[in-house]
């Protein structure tokens, strides 16, 4: 049994841990949320040469042959700054979807191209009325000679606004809810009838709405088998699930941690806050919420990457947790701060933001309760 | 015992009921001409612009059952705008420990909602310990007056008030809850900045204002030197009821089931969604019990004796609850709670959900935090000393 980390992993993340520091002070974020695109080409670029966008590719696909594991490794780190940079939108989840289905010529195609940052990719699976079941698609293909039409919404697509291309689900046969007749296509930004409309969330990174109007999917687009588009769409909302897990982990670290040292400066009653037990057992809870996300972190992370057949349950189990603890953390979080922890001067409340977000992304702990137990 | 409405009251709450029908904002109306004219016919109504004011300066005279049905009606209704600063947190103070002038001076303003005030207490180094603050209030040689100069935070709607209301330090001597003086000042003067906070989810009511030798008559002192504490402790025991906020939050969960019937999981709705619902009735059921709390606690009241231990844990109790409410509409909304605008998808409360979860995190921390209110409770209610040799 081993719980270390990799010689290779661990120089990712201490080189993404400085990059996060050097450059995601709470100003620095602040001033990158205010100014479009919403994130830094700038930064985009620089992590890119250092190779990050390579890590879950194979190498054949042009990336490191890296797992899950690595990606937990950096988005554990992005967690601690917040990182607004769509590294989940196109390389995890867009990116996810193309090495599970895409044939040889669309990865030449496309891969390279995600890897160096050059394209970006953004997955449209959501709908207004879908829940947050990914089987649930009313989006419905109407057959061509070539191909099909698509009419209809797709909702909360991350990072929609300055995608190149969108990967995304519509049904070609069954019932709303079936889980097959599911078909997944590749559609390009600027496909005629296609509209995208760009809006922020409240943790100040970019989502946006797709309305199709009748727009054309040629046999070209299609990603995969007819049909069969929901296990590798599954797969890769998992990879999704992983990925926040380990970024509101990083974001958890951080909220207890502050508030430690928050209690420890803070003076009222003639004493640190510290001195108050109540809020030293608060602290104590906070920060065996954040270990107990750790551990069952990497359970599910190591399941999935191994295949092994616990892996949907231990994904249901990790997001339900997650979703518990972001609440339980940084609701305490912010009580603890009092006054200053509901303004945007300090960043718990930015952390508290995210980690709201998180929870409401790829199903909230009810919902994940539910799956577990079903 | 016996919680049956009598005849009067049910004739009461048809009169406050056909007021507020009769009075409801009617479209393209202007607000500011309907809210004036709204308070001038409450007041010709024999004090109802001023509820819980005392008969003696113009208040209803109300019993405990008439507070509730009018708590529980205007929280149904479309009522206009009010700050609670000058009507229930000044006014009680002025009229127990101003002087005459005062009275005279103030409280007809404040009943007019002609006079905007702000409550100067928290400082950056007092905010739980409110005793310890530090703006200092200097008497000039000749007693006429005071110069101020100090920090005070989460002073709120500080940016558009006339007038504050303001705890200052006279002296450093004797405990620190002694030395503490009463001052009223205008705000739009020099030496007064006011600088915005901006809370989670970008609005602005709080604010930090700083005071450079502000010059206040002694006139403007409230009681005795020194006693400023005494008055203003007095004030929140005063403000134990209705602090809870039940009758909105009634109005808010009946709003909370509409939203998540509205809301398709399935072949239902979230409310058939059994984890959903087994919260919502949850919520409902804690309810359920603060609001005869509270009623116990207006009868205790209306008897004139001491407020009973029930009414200690109001706030405690009604704040949770709003917190809530407020946390169950978020996630009734779902993905689309995250949503800042500019989506069209989703059901349309989601929009705000996010924002009015994290709006609703300060509850269980301002007047009073939820933690000091429990050492409040240990002390005053369990009767636990502290032991420390």
């Amino acid at each position: 049994m081993n719980f270390e980390l990799s010689e290779e992993q661990q120089l990712v993340s201490d080189s993404i841990e400085r990059f996060v520091q050097d450059n995601y002070d709470l100003e620095s974020r602040v001033a990158i949320v205010n100014k479009k695109p919403g994130f830094s080409p700038d930064y985009w670029k620089t992590m890119s040469e250092l190779g990050w966008f390579g890590l879950p590719f194979s190498e054949e696909d042009g990336g490191f042959g890296g797992d899950q594991l690595d990606t937990m490794v950096l988005m554990e780190q992005f967690g601690k700054g917040l990182v607004l940079e769509p590294f989940l939108a196109s390389i995890v989840l867009g990116g996810g979807v193309l090495k599970r289905t895409a044939s040889e010529t669309k990865r030449k195609a496309w891969l390279e191209s995600v890897i160096d940052g050059s394209k970006q990719l953004a997955l449209a699976y959501a709908e207004p009325e879908s829940g947050f079941e990914p089987h649930n698609v009313a989006v419905a293909g109407t057959k061509t000679d070539d191909g099909y039409t698509l009419t209809g919404t797709k909702c909360m697509v991350l990072h929609g606004k300055t995608a190149d291309a969108f990967v995304v689900s519509f049904r070609t046969s069954g019932g709303v809810v079936d889980q097959s007749g599911i078909t997944l296509a590749l559609i390009p930004a600027d496909r005629e009838g296609l509209t995208v409309q760009g809006f922020p969330t409240v943790d100040g990174l970019q989502s946006s709405e797709l309305t199709f109007e009748k727009v054309t999917v040629t046999a070209d687009d299609l990603l995969g088998d007819v049909d069969n588009g929901f296990v590798p769409l599954n797969a890769t909302i998992n990879d999704g699930i992983l990925a926040v897990a380990a970024e509101a982990l990083g974001a958890m670290e951080i909220l207890y941690k502050d508030t430690v040292a928050y209690t420890q400066a803070r003076e009222q009653f003639d004493h640190p806050l510290s001195d108050f037990q109540v809020l030293q057992h608060r602290m104590v809870e906070m920060f065996m919420e954040y270990e107990q996300c750790k551990s069952l972190l990497f359970r599910a992370t190591m399941e999935v990457a191994a295949g092994g057949d616990d892996a949907q349950r231990c994904v249901h189990a990790l997001k339900h947790l997650i979703g518990k603890a972001a609440f339980f953390v940084g609701e305490n979080a912010v009580q603890t701060h009092g006054g200053m922890g509901v303004t945007e001067e300090l960043r718990v409340g930015h952390y508290f933001k995210r980690l709201l977000v998180i929870e409401a992304q790829f199903g909230n702990a009810d919902y994940h309760l539910d799956q577990f137990s079903a | 015992m016996d919680i049956e409405l009598s005849n009067d009251d049910l004739s009461f709450e048809a009169e406050v009921r056909e007021f507020l029908a009769g009075n409801a904002y009617k479209d393209g109306e202007d607000p500011n001409k309907w809210r004036m004219d709204w308070f001038e016919k409450a007041r010709e109504k024999g004090g109802w612009d001023v509820p819980k004011w005392p008969t003696k300066f113009g208040g209803p005279g109300w019993t405990p059952n008439q507070h509730y049905i009018w708590q529980k009606e205007t929280a149904r209704s479309n009522t206009p705008w009010d700050m609670p600063f000058g009507l229930s947190m000044l006014g009680p103070v002025l009229m127990a420990h101003g002087s005459e002038e005062q009275q005279q001076r103030f409280l007809p303003d404040i009943r007019a909602r002609k006079v905007n005030w702000c409550q100067g207490y928290s400082e950056p180094g007092a905010g739980s310990d409110l005793a310890s603050l530090k703006t200092k209030a200097v008497l000039s040689e000749d007693g006429s007056h005071y110069i101020v100069n100090g920090t005070k935070i989460w002073t709120t709607m500080a940016h558009i008030a006339d007038w504050i209301f303001c705890l200052t330090r006279t002296s450093d001597a004797g405990i620190k809850q002694e030395g503490i003086t009463f001052l009223l000042f205008p705000m739009k003067q020099e030496g007064i900045e006011v600088k915005p906070i901006i809370t989670l989810g970008g609005s602005h009511s709080v604010n930090t204002v700083f005071f450079t030798d502000i010059k206040v008559p002694v006139e403007n002192r409230v009681g005795e030197e020194g006693k400023g504490w005494t008055y203003a402790k007095g004030l929140l025991e005063h403000e134990r009821t209705g602090i809870a906020g039940i009758s909105n939050s009634i109005v808010a969960l009946e709003g909370l089931k509409e939203k998540a019937n509205s809301v398709k999981r399935g072949n239902g709705s979230l409310m058939d969604v059994p984890s959903f619902k087994a919260k919502v009735a949850a919520l409902e059921i804690d309810l359920m019990a603060v609001e005869y709390t509270e009623l116990r606690s207006l009868a205790t009241a209306s008897a004139g004796t001491a407020p009973g231990p029930e009414s200690s844990i109001l706030k405690l109790k009604g704040t949770d609850i709003q917190q809530r409410i407020q946390k169950l509409t978020m996630e009734a909304g779902g993905q689309f709670s995250a949503a800042w605008g500019g989506t069209n998808a989703g059901p349309d409360f989601a929009r705000a959900g996010m924002g009015g979860y994290m709006a609703s995190r300060v509850y269980t921390i301002y007047g009073g935090a939820s933690e000091v209110q429990k050492d409040i409770v240990t002390k005053k209610v369990l009767g636990i000393k502290s032991s420390k040799k």
